[in-house]
């Protein structure tokens, strides 16, 4: 008898992806996408392969998340060669997943799971993976087992859109976005996606330390910090961001600009900005690798107006600066998603979101979302908060309250739903009798995430 | 009236490239380069498809004819057989078993398949020697004659088998390269060394006109080419194939296995003898006839010149390219990688592309060699990833030099 929903008992997941939770695989986002995406299921109980460019020192296969996750460190006779992670060696590793992981997961997955009678769900991230699934969907209509796999492949930002065949991957798969603005974008290519947002862990709603937040604006000695964390990159509007900083300097205001940014060029001009605007640059570096070791580095470079941070922050300590700043300025002029300004809310922090892809986002509500790159918006907006400090609280707390919503477990919730939206439409599901009320009740899933996995990122 | 014939036939797998070509990591040891180069998955599976129609099927009708007073000579390039020791060592056993018969003649050939001779005649012969012994390993029988890499031949080869020792070589008898003269005698170029000159004509009307339904001669019949062959004026016929033209080429289907088999006793009835290579020049070494070898060498191939290789742009790009990969790979002193600068000189890889911008029947025969798992590359695009093989080889000497 066919079943009517997806479950733990019936379905095995695919997900292929080029980052994963190896060190090596973290490259921004995606990876720690990809970690709690596959860590989630698993949680939840579905059995999950994992397919990304692994650590080629480690085993080629491992068993995680209590047995149900298999990793499979996929191009690592390739990755030796390339030492300096995900992306290093790209075209390479690209051939040789496009080559090999089709035919393993169609041999080795799709194969044995159809089987035993189990639904197999596949899932792609980002355009390194395009090909790979219209060839896996070619495959498998080779082996008579297409219509037995739903295949979702997602795009998580617009880089090398030109690289992919849209008529072919749209015609062999469901392609999904994470916001509406990228929806919007990808209509203009001739393909309508389904929107799936981006999640966080359970674990960033836990209350942050309040007492590691005061001490952090203590050893700033300012009053008002203002942070931001992103790649350097012209469309994150790092130059607003100091002009903004200028701006309140000028109005003789103590503000102190926190900056984490990534390894990218574009970093050295906005920083040569901000010394041609009159503010003082300091570079934070620590040796150490605990919360004392970056207050102390904070603290000796305190004087100056604005503090690059230098070291790779841990989630806790970033934590901590969304919570103790007065605004954490993820002001992008492009976000496909903004997972930044989602952290931040679910830090009680106030962000000052740029008004792309953060459909989570409401002005005023639950953030600032900023209209234009005009760095006089992010200082009227400070200023209004500062001098209505009750909207701060309530910005805060209702921040908290959107960014529950967002947790991997409520996405996957959504996500479950869209699969099986295309498993009845390929006759693999039959409609349930009843569609019952959505369940309003907080999510029965413990959150794990892998310790090792601690996503030492700088930026997203 | 020709009372002598000589049938000879050559065993050969080409070592195919990986298309569209896989990116060679930098820095890459030579077994990942290898591997990056070569479709071994492919060509495992053309290997199984053609021993299944052909190497089994035929290798069992020859050996049952050899028996009966059948005479045969073969020859197998290294291609073959390690692709052979690879994935059907039982494969192997069988034609051990058919070489080791006494009507069997062991003939040497160039273990690449590929252009070496052009490339470096002193390597060459060094190869030419090496392949003898290693045949002689693997079948127990020591080569006394030779054949090159699609039957080439031209002054400079002469001189270079000359100097191998081996006793005698094969070319195409074509009309540029005879003149007035036929292909039923013996020949040499002042050396010692023995030319056996193939009849293309006769050759050609069961390699490649068998199956031609449009073609005047068929059906071909054994009776009917028995009596061609007693025809031909001169001392000897001297026929070469390549072995998948039993099976193959021409599908069982066809009649071909029919036709071979009802072959010898419609020669007898025709007092037409058969011989061995080493047979025939041991007969006629007396009364051999001086020829005067082309500078340009000549093949069994197409038209019987080079430009079957070598006439459109994408071969000449391609053989710059052989010549380039070679040039570097000696540079690196790695034997490894001079291994394979060698493989990838392999004559198949301008064989399968003389189709591009040409049409008729060479063009056909071609394109039949083409692996159709490339078709979808396009006609462009095979040949811009076969360039990119030898690119990404070039470029992945760098690490050695």
């Amino acid at each position: 008898m066919r079943q009517t929903s997806i479950t733990s008992d019936n379905t095995v997941f695919v997900l292929l992806s080029f980052e994963g939770p190896d060190r090596y695989s973290l490259a921004g986002g995606l990876g720690v996408r990809v970690t709690n995406l596959s860590w989630t299921l698993a949680h939840m109980g579905f059995p999950i392969h994992l397919i990304f460019v692994g650590d080629p020192r480690q085993k080629g296969e491992a068993i995680r998340g209590e047995g149900r996750l298999t990793l499979h460190r996929w191009c690592q006779w390739i990755s030796k060669y390339y030492p300096d992670g995900v992306y290093h060696g790209e075209n390479e590793k690209l051939y040789d997943f496009n080559e090999s992981a089709p035919w393993f997961v169609t041999e080795h997955i799709a194969k044995p799971a159809v089987k035993q009678d189990k639904l197999v769900v596949i899932l792609g991230e980002e355009w390194h993976t395009a090909e790979a699934m219209c060839r896996i969907s070619d495959l498998l209509h080779h082996n008579g087992l297409r219509d037995k796999v739903v295949m979702f492949w997602n795009a998580n930002n617009t880089m090398s859109f030109h690289r992919i065949n849209w008529g072919r991957l749209a015609y062999t798969t469901t392609i999904t976005t994470v916001s509406r603005y990228m929806k919007h974008i990808m209509w203009g290519i001739g393909v309508n996606p389904l929107v799936i947002p981006n999640g966080i862990p359970k674990s960033f709603l836990s209350p942050v330390d309040a007492n590691a937040a005061a001490k952090l604006k203590r050893s700033l000695d300012a009053n008002l910090i203002l942070a931001k964390v992103a790649r350097w990159d012209p469309d994150k509007r790092w130059n607003t961001a100091v002009e903004a900083i200028a701006r309140l300097k000028a109005r003789g205001i103590k503000a102190v600009f926190l900056a984490r940014g990534g390894i990218e060029p574009h970093g050295e001009e906005v920083m040569y900005n901000a010394r041609s605007l009159g503010l003082t640059v300091k570079e934070v570096r620590t040796k150490g690798n605990t919360l004392e070791d970056y207050f102390q580095a904070i603290e000796d470079a305190s004087r100056a107006d604005v503090l690059n941070i230098r070291f790779p922050c841990p989630r806790e300590f970033l934590r901590i600066i969304y919570h103790a700043s007065d605004a954490v300025l993820a002001n992008s002029g492009h976000e496909p998603f903004g997972l930044v300004g989602l952290e931040t809310m679910a830090a009680e922090g106030i962000a000052f979101i740029g008004g792309t892809g953060e459909d989570y986002a409401i002005h005023l509500h639950n953030s600032i979302v900023l209209e234009t790159s005009d760095p006089k918006e992010i200082e009227a907006y400070v200023m209004y908060l500062e001098e209505y400090p009750e909207e701060k609280k309530r910005i805060r707390k209702a921040a908290r309250h959107t960014a529950k919503q967002f947790t991997w477990e409520e996405v996957i919730k959504n996500l479950i739903r869209k699969l099986e939206y295309q498993a009845r439409i390929q006759g693999l599901l039959t409609t349930p009798p009843r569609i019952p009320a959505p369940d309003q009740k907080p999510s029965e899933y413990p959150e794990i995430v892998p310790s090792h996995e601690a996503m030492l990122i700088g930026s997203t | 009236m020709a009372e002598d014939l000589s049938i000879y036939t050559v065993v050969h797998q080409p070592r195919r490239l990986k298309l569209p070509a896989q990116p060679i990591p930098q820095g890459a040891k030579v077994q990942d380069i290898e591997r990056c180069l070569f479709d071994e998955e492919l060509n495992k599976r053309y290997f199984h498809k053609v021993a299944t129609y052909c190497y089994y099927p035929a290798t069992e009708m020859f050996l049952e004819l050899v028996q009966q007073g059948f005479k045969l000579a073969i020859s197998f390039s290294e291609s073959f057989l390690r692709q052979a020791q690879a994935w059907d060592k039982k494969l192997l056993t069988v034609f051990q078993e058919l070489v080791k018969q006494s009507n069997v003649e062991l003939v040497n050939a160039e273990p690449y398949h590929s252009f070496l001779p052009l490339l470096d005649l002193r390597l060459f012969q060094k190869r030419m020697v090496r392949a003898r012994n290693n045949l002689e390993k693997v079948f127990t029988k020591r080569p006394l004659v030779t054949d090159t890499t699609e039957m080439i031949m031209s002054d400079s080869i002469y001189h270079a088998l000359s100097g191998s020792g081996f006793s005698g070589a094969f070319f195409d008898g074509r009309e540029w390269v005879l003149g007035w003269r036929e292909p039923t005698h013996l020949y040499h170029q002042g050396k010692d060394l023995m030319l056996l000159a193939r009849h293309y004509q006769l050759s050609d009307d069961v390699g490649y006109r068998f199956s031609n339904r449009g073609w005047w001669g068929y059906p071909l019949l054994a009776d009917t080419y028995a009596h061609w062959l007693r025809e031909a004026r001169g001392d000897f016929v001297f026929l070469a194939w390549d072995y998948e033209t039993f099976g193959e080429h021409h599908s069982k289907e066809t009649g071909i296995f029919d036709f071979v088999r009802r072959l010898p006793e419609e020669l007898a009835e025709r007092n037409v003898t058969l011989h061995t290579p080493s047979e025939v020049i041991a007969n006629y070494r007396q009364q051999s006839f001086e020829l005067l070898l082309p500078a340009y060498p000549c093949t069994w191939a197409g038209e019987g010149g080079m430009e079957f290789f070598m006439g459109n742009a994408v071969q000449q790009a391609l053989f710059q390219l052989m010549l380039s990969a070679y040039n570097k790979a000696l540079l690196s002193k790695n034997r490894e990688l001079i291994d394979l600068a060698l493989w990838l000189a392999q004559s198949d890889n301008l064989h399968l592309i003389q189709w591009f911008g040409r049409s008729g029947s060479d063009a056909e025969v071609s394109a039949y060699f083409t692996p159709g798992e490339w078709w979808q590359l396009g006609t462009s695009g095979i040949a811009w990833e076969m360039q990119q093989v030898y690119k990404n080889f070039i470029r992945a000497l760098d690490a050695y030099l």
